[in-house]
């Protein structure tokens, strides 16, 4: 990947760590020394390429994976904050890119009852838990939101 | 991509749809450590397919549904 694309990227996600919450364009162009035009060029080249996910109508940073911009099923304590996994196998993976331990909190699908768990030096506490995954590896980014 | 308390569960909730794959929670854990681990590093480079997949097939996920693209 391009160094140019690379920077921004890192940034991006720093900031996205640093403040909780996905960055606007014009917040990393501020400490990229860029514009904030400039910013989501790269933000959308760096969308092509699956290594971020844009919100389409608005340009914004729908998923910066694992993390989720936007309120989901999957909350996750790590850290010292609350974030939205864009998925189960995300909510452990920011406990995976935090390097911490964890917990997860999320309901079944199924009957709606609330799901609760500890992630302890990458073992989730409750190894009754099942993951389902519907759509096959070979199809995950033709829509990488319903994924 | 959801947890379920069950078997059953996941049953019940699939029904009619293709019925897709399920592991345990302990599984996806490491899945979620190998694929995710890296991300925040200053280093971090896009994987390669190649590695992506050897991720899965190291856990044991193989076969035509862990197949990326």
């Amino acid at each position: 990947m391009d160094a140019d694309l690379l920077e921004v990227r890192n940034l991006t996600y720093r900031m996205f760590v640093e403040l909780g919450r996905a960055p606007s364009a014009e917040e990393v162009a501020g400490a990229a020394d860029r514009t904030g035009a400039e910013v989501e060029s790269v933000w959308r080249e760096l969308h092509r390429a699956h290594a971020l996910v844009l919100n389409p109508a608005t340009n914004e940073i729908r998923m910066a994976n694992p993390f989720s911009a936007v309120p989901t099923a999957y909350r996750v304590q790590a850290a010292g904050r609350w974030w939205y996994g864009n998925c189960a196998w995300d909510a452990l993976g920011i406990c995976a890119a935090l390097r911490t331990d964890g917990r997860i909190e999320t309901h079944c699908p199924d009957c709606g009852q609330a799901i609760a768990f500890e992630v302890r030096g990458q073992r989730p506490d409750d190894e009754l838990l099942l993951f389902h995954c519907l759509v096959p590896a070979a199809h995950w980014w033709d829509d990488i939101v319903f994924t | 991509m959801n947890l379920f308390r069950s078997e059953e569960h996941v049953e019940r909730w699939v029904g009619r749809r293709d019925p897709g794959a399920t592991i345990t929670v302990a599984k996806l854990s490491e899945l979620a450590h190998a694929w995710w681990s890296d991300r925040l590093a200053p280093d971090w480079q896009p994987a390669p397919r190649e590695r992506n997949q050897a991720i899965l097939d190291e856990l044991g996920l193989t076969g035509d549904f862990w197949r990326l693209p």
